[in-house]
């Protein structure tokens, strides 16, 4: 009898006739668009990575040069310098405020349901009108600074023209952007964590400090580096904004390397050598997603 | 009574950076162009709606629009039911050489790598296939996209349903194909719509792919309508600020009524 059931039931999932090729008819569909719009373009931008263009169109192989020259190209390691500078900032600052609220808003309270609504238009807002608000804040005539700053008495405030500030003013902008995103995460995680140690250490007498170093942030510290790994791999190829924002300036202060990558394309049509170029940058992130993967195993196993 | 005024102080605080920005957008848009950039009011003090008309009469937006919700519209069914269908596949069945996990994590692969990194092939792609500006090469590339993420969504949703009701319809007769459509996929619904809203906001949002395969108002979408307003040297701040109010309105109002399937769409994943 019992022998019979785990037949049929063998029988069942494993099924026969039309159902033997229905995992195969199931995941086709999915995995033929993937291969041709997703896998295809991903090998041939290989290809196109080791040719060198002229006008569109290819000219000549040149094997791993394009690869090569990137590491002496001022103007890469530049863009490249900008965008670490950029996600470092960025993504510390979003942790940390994104954290702090979490914690703030973990003690329910009236007018929480509010902040949570609130806090999920900028990071649905199309990235495009993130940087048009942006633009309209900063902007020396038309900017909400500017207004302030007038009637309170003052002059124009220039943002966009220095180099520095507008560095910073992108920092603010992504922060502005995706501070939501980590404290949605972050929260959730929060009410997450099981009750007892925490009753446990107020039992004991912990401080409100003592509770957050000792249980809050060592409990928490997964679901942290996961929040981070995200949104590191996601900061890295920011483009939408810089390009609404400066395109890249002044000079190249705000020059990410998606942006150089862009215009390395089809400003100045060095396709092979802007392929070369993406594709360092998937190796880039690839590698940064796999050692925090690993990162995070360790840390789970100790 | 002192942490009753910290809150307080707090949450006007994160109200205020939040809001503020987006309070100067709208204010902007109702505002002429002489009255932005010469008298710097706080307020429209003469409000008008001009700059949205002429972004319908004169700069091709109805369009813009369209191209979006259509092109938003078939990618995210497309992937939807393949995405579902695949993600089912890998969740449910064992195939030799563990077949079926190689592909997921293959797909889960391909959703780390950035877009960026195939925006050239894909470029090249169309172009050979004559699908430049057009609907249909938009539509294929963001379907792509799609599909990666709902596999690796659905995969998961799948797995919280226990298989006994799928064997129980189909010891009453009903084909495996059946027990997935008429059992499994109904109760997959909470997670096919957080999953399905995630890719409308993503989609609608593209800016990068739109900029690179579309060029005239056959196909461009909002996001890259809205950019053909910037670059210039005199900068139409009236004009930009009010298609920055068109182009987020339908976003902004689409995820707030969605919001609870939103927020765990966002940080399914992160936290298990």
């Amino acid at each position: 009898m019992a022998k019979g059931g785990t037949q049929s039931r063998k029988y069942r999932l494993q099924g026969a006739g039309l159902d033997l090729a229905l995992p195969y008819l199931m995941l086709a569909p999915g995995l033929l668009i993937v291969l041709g719009v997703l896998v295809y373009p991903l090998w041939d931008g290989l290809r196109a990575s080791t040719e060198a263009y002229r006008y569109g169109s290819v000219v000549a192989n040149v094997g791993m040069q394009n690869y090569i020259k990137l590491w002496s190209d001022p103007q890469f390691l530049n863009a490249l310098w900008v965008t670490v500078k950029f996600v470092a900032l960025s993504v510390t600052f979003e942790a940390i405020l994104g954290f702090a609220l979490a914690l703030f808003c973990l003690r329910e309270f009236r007018g929480i349901r509010l902040l949570r609504t609130i806090l999920i238009i900028p990071m649905v807002i199309t990235p495009v009108v993130v940087a048009i608000v942006f633009r309209l804040i900063y902007a020396s005539d038309a900017g909400m600074l500017t207004a302030i700053s007038e009637w309170m008495g003052g002059g124009q405030v220039q943002i966009l023209g220095s180099p520095v500030k507008a560095f910073f003013g992108l920092v603010v902008l992504d922060v502005w952007e995706w501070t939501p995103l980590m404290f949605l995460i972050l929260l959730a995680g929060l009410q997450s964590l099981p009750h007892e140690p925490f009753e446990a250490a107020r039992v004991d007498g912990a401080g409100n400090w003592r509770v957050f170093a000792d249980l809050t942030f060592p409990m928490m510290r997964p679901v942290l580096a996961i929040a981070i790994v995200l949104r590191t791999i996601d900061a890295f190829g920011t483009f939408d904004q810089v390009f609404v924002l400066t395109r890249g300036g002044p000079g190249e202060a705000t020059r990410l390397v998606s942006i150089y990558g862009y215009d390395t394309a089809f400003k100045f049509q060095q396709t092979g050598y802007a392929a070369a170029l993406f594709v360092t940058i998937g190796l880039v992130v690839l590698a940064l997603a796999f050692s925090a993967v690993r990162l995070l195993r360790r840390v789970d196993a100790s | 009574m002192n942490s009753r005024l910290a809150r307080i102080g707090v949450m006007s605080a994160v109200l205020a950076i939040v809001l503020l920005p987006i309070y100067w957008l709208v204010s902007t848009s109702l505002k002429s162009n002489r009255e932005i950039t010469q008298e710097g009011t706080l307020y429209p003090h003469v409000p008008t709606l001009d700059n949205y008309i002429r972004l319908f009469t004169e700069k091709q937006f109805g369009a813009y629009l369209t191209n979006s919700l259509v092109v938003t519209f078939f990618s995210v069914a497309i992937a939807l039911v393949a995405g579902a269908m695949g993600a089912y596949a890998i969740a449910r069945f064992r195939l030799p050489f563990a077949m079926e996990r190689k592909v997921g994590l293959f797909l889960l692969t391909l959703r780390i790598v950035p877009p960026v990194v195939i925006l050239i092939p894909v470029y090249l792609l169309m172009l050979k296939l004559g699908l430049l500006d057009t609907w249909l090469g938009l539509i294929a590339t963001y379907t792509a996209f799609n599909i990666t993420f709902c596999v690796w969504m659905m995969e998961s949703f799948f797995r919280e349903i226990p298989v006994d009701l799928e064997e129980a319809a189909m010891v009453d007769g009903d084909s495996r194909f059946g027990a997935f459509r008429r059992i499994t996929l109904p109760l997959a619904a909470p997670g096919l719509a957080a999953t399905a809203i995630f890719a409308v906001l993503v989609t609608f949002n593209e800016f990068l792919f739109a900029l690179a395969l579309t060029a005239t108002p056959r196909a461009m979408t909002m996001p890259r309508g809205t950019a053909t307003l910037i670059g210039r040297i005199d900068t139409d701040w009236a004009s930009m600020s009010a298609a920055g109010v068109i182009g987020a309105l339908p976003i902004v109002f689409f995820a707030l009524l969605v919001q609870r399937h939103l927020v765990r769409g966002l940080t399914m994943g992160a936290v298990k």
